[in-house]
């Protein structure tokens, strides 16, 4: 290999929840052949790589152009990330099946992922963040804990960069200057050029969430993790085949929750439907909304669960 | 797994392109890609694609044909190749150090220094490289100043890339130096910074030494008079090299403007130059020499390849000497030893005669650092350069436990090292772990049953493991050798066949996957740093068990988080 003052190095995996992950909207396109590509998030974040963790939400195979892939979900405390095994990772296609048979038989199954980032864009200029699956593996619920203190720890160092760069010039050398690492120097200059300013409280409540649940003092939420709550939702491949009805996702929810029996479909479940017919994560959180809100179409029988209105 | 099933779909595409490439030959450029320079199959997609389109004759439809003289417009340095020729590509001026040569007998003002791509981004972004200016353009190549050079040429000596500017080629200031770029400014920074930033810089010291030395040109055009020595402040000590004369003496205290911060091997050096301006400079509270002389002495985690004047405390762990033959017949003694302090461990190699017992603690002064396997190690060449202390100046080390925690990210930004213990998560499993085989006469690994060197050989087995060690913000390839793999998979060489030979190689990496993947580790071994990265062999391995609890708590301290 000639040429190394060329070579950039391994990009490490960041430790990083559902929740920062998938508000981000900040791309950042390597632009030479080998060059690195990131998802910047509002905590100033350079994600190429990312290690999480969670309950295996979703599994399914599905068959592409290429061949077969897979795609899951996993959820943590504070949201849930979306990944896939493309067709041309053939030699992790045996251990994405052993993990989809696991999950088909109602097994509660935690992951650890090794993912890169990924992002799609739809028509109306909506960034959907998901992540390719590197490599994965299940494991015990001690690790998961130990995972999501990395994770918050990872998280509250962020918020302190962020926090020590309100109200300084957007430099690296002003940002070195009040102590950002030089991890995130890059990352949160841009960061803050793109997103709004925005109210950090929300991510420390699933911070907090994360110690107690690591502290052990609260296995019920530990449950919530693993299993949607014994509640009857909607199964996937129905999702799927009303999803590709059309691009409006008002009518992709009323199109789910219509046709399911009066079954409670979940938030997320019906945003991900959304978004893979097409639609932005906004928009389709705003059509939720207002569904419930505004027209009433829909309710909320339990936090988080949806059905059509009686 | 053979390469043509693990890239069946990639080289179906490539095929679809270049339909009469070979698969096999297309399955290996796949893995080659993937396993020398790590670019998974889907990244490679278009470079193979290229690669086929021109080894099978197929038109290329990217418009690069290899028009020799035309000129080739680049935005990064990474798409130059070594014969590239009347280039056009936008740089930022990092340093420009004038310097007369001669050539041919001719008194020539040339000068070199650094560039770096990208120019209108952050310096995090960039990639720098040497260029040497023969077309006397120091006009225009200000340090700070964003330039575009037009017809400028690439040369590659020693795997390592650089520009060279000639007499043709065309300077076009985009943007005026100086300003906000901080080495043109006038003022002082402190020697450690200076050592870390390079370039050019300004820096007030204190002169420790000052000796006249002579540079032999390797070529045989003559001997060069300079002068080498050791200035400090209370940051730090850096050595200089001087390049005209230096009329400075030892204590003196010295503003020195305009000079260079080059590497010399892995140690930054001041270099003093032609345009280097030195002034004797006035501060009565600066330290004095017998203060900053503490501030000189170095431990094992500071050396570097390349020191000189080491002065350094250590404790003697074990002590050989061999004979060996020179090339002219003669028979020569060698000593050497293991050596510790707090900070770690290295070698040290006397050519004298120098006989300590383990255990006793020396005092090195004026000692040199070489690297040997990638690790620097100490180097005395007279008695004079070491005594043996009687007072011990810490609680004596114990050898068979000695080890110092780093973490990851001082181990990624610091030096070559050993004795080390580190952790972090393993979050890659590496191409190559499992049973090898090497080439017998050189240990390279066969790819094919092949050595790049040696050709078709009957290879040795071996077992190891290579992992990617991770903690969020560093990372460092993991090496473990046969014995080290031995002891973490609690398996022999023979079982690791056996249970290959029975359950298949995917299956033996599936489940060592299952069993590290995202764990926490420590790790204890020695460290090698270069610019790609760190690299850590392992003596041995444990995975962590996981204690939530704790780790919160340790956490909600840290930042301050309340329940």
């Amino acid at each position: 290999m000639s040429g190394s003052s060329t070579f950039r190095g391994r990009q490490s995996a960041v430790r990083i929840f559902a929740q920062e992950y998938s508000e981000s909207s900040l791309i950042e396109r390597g632009v030479g052949e080998y060059d690195p590509s990131f998802v910047i998030t509002k905590l100033g974040a350079k994600v190429n790589r990312c290690l999480v963790c969670g309950g295996l939400e979703r599994m399914e195979r599905r068959d592409g152009d290429s061949g077969p892939f897979y795609r899951g979900q996993v959820r943590d405390p504070s949201g849930t990330h979306y990944f896939d095994v493309a067709p041309f990772q053939p030699e992790l296609h045996p251990d994405a099946e052993e993990l989809l048979a696991r999950f088909e038989s109602g097994d509660s199954v935690l992951v650890s992922i090794v993912g890169r980032q990924k992002s799609n864009e739809s028509e109306d200029g909506g960034i959907f963040t998901s992540l390719r699956a590197e490599s994965f593996t299940e494991v015990g619920l001690e690790d998961y804990k130990s995972w999501m203190v990395d994770a918050a720890d990872a998280t509250l160092r962020r918020l302190e960069a962020y926090d020590s760069s309100q109200g300084e010039e957007l430099t690296e050398e002003s940002l070195r200057k009040v102590g950002v690492p030089e991890d995130l120097v890059d990352g949160l200059i841009k960061s803050k050029e793109h997103y709004a300013e925005f109210d950090t409280e929300a991510y420390r409540v699933w911070i907090l969430k994360a110690f107690s649940r690591a502290l052990g003092s609260s296995e019920e939420d530990l449950d919530a993790d693993l299993e949607p709550v014994g509640i009857e939702t909607a199964p996937v491949e129905q999702i799927e085949v009303q999803s590709t009805g059309g691009g409006d996702p008002r009518e992709v929810i009323l199109g789910i929750l219509g046709s399911n029996g009066g079954e409670l479909v979940e938030y997320e479940d019906l945003v991900g439907a959304c978004i893979s017919a097409g639609a932005s994560r906004e928009d389709a959180e705003n059509a939720v909304m207002s569904l419930k809100d505004d027209t009433r179409e829909i309710s909320e029988p339990k936090f988080g669960f949806f059905s059509i209105s009686e | 797994m053979s390469d043509l099933t693990t890239y069946a779909n990639q080289i179906a595409v490539v095929k679809q392109e270049c339909p009469d490439a070979n698969d096999e030959e297309i399955g290996k450029e796949f893995q080659r890609y993937e396993s020398d320079f790590l670019i998974p199959p889907e990244d490679a997609l278009r470079s193979v694609i290229r690669k086929f389109q021109a080894a099978t004759g197929v038109e290329v439809t990217s418009g690069s044909t290899t028009q020799v003289r035309e000129e080739k417009k680049v935005q990064r340095f990474s798409e130059l190749g070594s014969d590239d020729r009347n280039v056009s590509v936008e740089v930022a001026v990092i340093s420009y150090t004038p310097r007369t040569q001669m050539v041919r007998g001719e008194e020539k003002q040339i000068a070199f220094g650094w560039i770096e791509d990208n120019p209108w981004e952050a310096s995090s972004e960039r990639i720098r490289w040497d260029y040497k200016d023969w077309g006397n353009k120091a006009e225009a190549m200000v340090p700070g100043s964003i330039v575009r050079l037009e017809g400028v040429s690439v040369n590659e000596w020693n795997d390592k890339k650089s520009l060279n500017i000639n007499r043709t080629t065309r300077v076009t200031v985009l943007k005026e130096g100086g300003g906000s770029a901080p080495p043109t400014s006038n003022e002082p920074m402190t020697i450690a910074r200076a050592s870390e930033v390079g370039g050019f810089v300004n820096v007030v010291g204190r002169v420790m030494s000052a000796k006249p030395d002579v540079i032999v040109r390797k070529d045989g055009s003559g001997e060069l008079n300079v002068v080498r020595g050791r200035i400090s402040d209370s940051s730090g000590s850096i050595g200089f090299l001087s390049w005209k004369e230096f009329e400075h003496e030892e204590g003196a205290l010295v503003k020195i403007v305009g000079a260079s911060v080059r590497k010399f091997r892995e140690t930054p050096e001041i270099q003093i130059n032609d345009g280097t301006v030195i002034e004797t400079y006035r501060d009565t509270s600066f330290p004095e020499v017998a203060e900053l002389t503490e501030s000189e002495k170095v431990s094992i985690s500071n050396l570097r390849d390349g020191m000189r004047d080491v002065s350094i405390t250590l404790q003697v762990e074990n002590w050989n000497q061999r004979t060996f033959e020179t090339k002219d017949g003669d028979s020569r003694v060698v000593r050497s030893g293991d050596i510790m302090d707090p900070t770690g461990r290295c070698r040290l190699t006397a050519w004298c005669e120098f006989d300590p017992k383990p255990g006793d603690i020396i005092r090195i002064d004026g000692g040199r650092v070489q690297s040997w396997q990638g690790s620097p190690d100490l180097v005395i060449d007279n008695l004079e350069q070491v005594k043996i202390l009687t007072e011990t100046p810490w609680e004596k080390i114990d050898p068979d436990n000695h080890w110092v925690d780093v973490d990851l990210d001082s181990l990624r930004k610091g030096g070559s090292r050993r004795g080390i213990s580190t952790s972090g998560a393993i979050v890659a499993i590496m191409p190559g772990s499992g049973i090898i085989e090497r080439c017998p006469e050189c240990r390279t690994i066969l790819r094919d049953g092949s050595c790049p060197e040696h050709g078709p050989q009957r290879g040795e087995e071996d077992l190891r493991l290579r992992f990617v060690l991770d903690n969020g913000v560093s990372n460092a390839n993991l090496y473990m050798a046969r014995e080290a793999t031995e002891a973490f998979l609690g398996m022999s060489m023979d079982d690791v066949k056996g249970e290959i030979s029975s359950i298949g190689n995917d299956s033996f990496l599936s489940n060592l996957r299952n069993r590290v993947l995202s764990r926490k580790v420590v790790v204890h071994g020695r460290c090698v740093v270069d610019d790609r990265g760190a690299m850590v062999f392992a003596d041995r391995m444990e995975v962590m068990d996981p204690k939530p609890a704790e780790e919160a708590e340790e956490v909600m301290q840290r930042w301050g988080v309340v329940l």
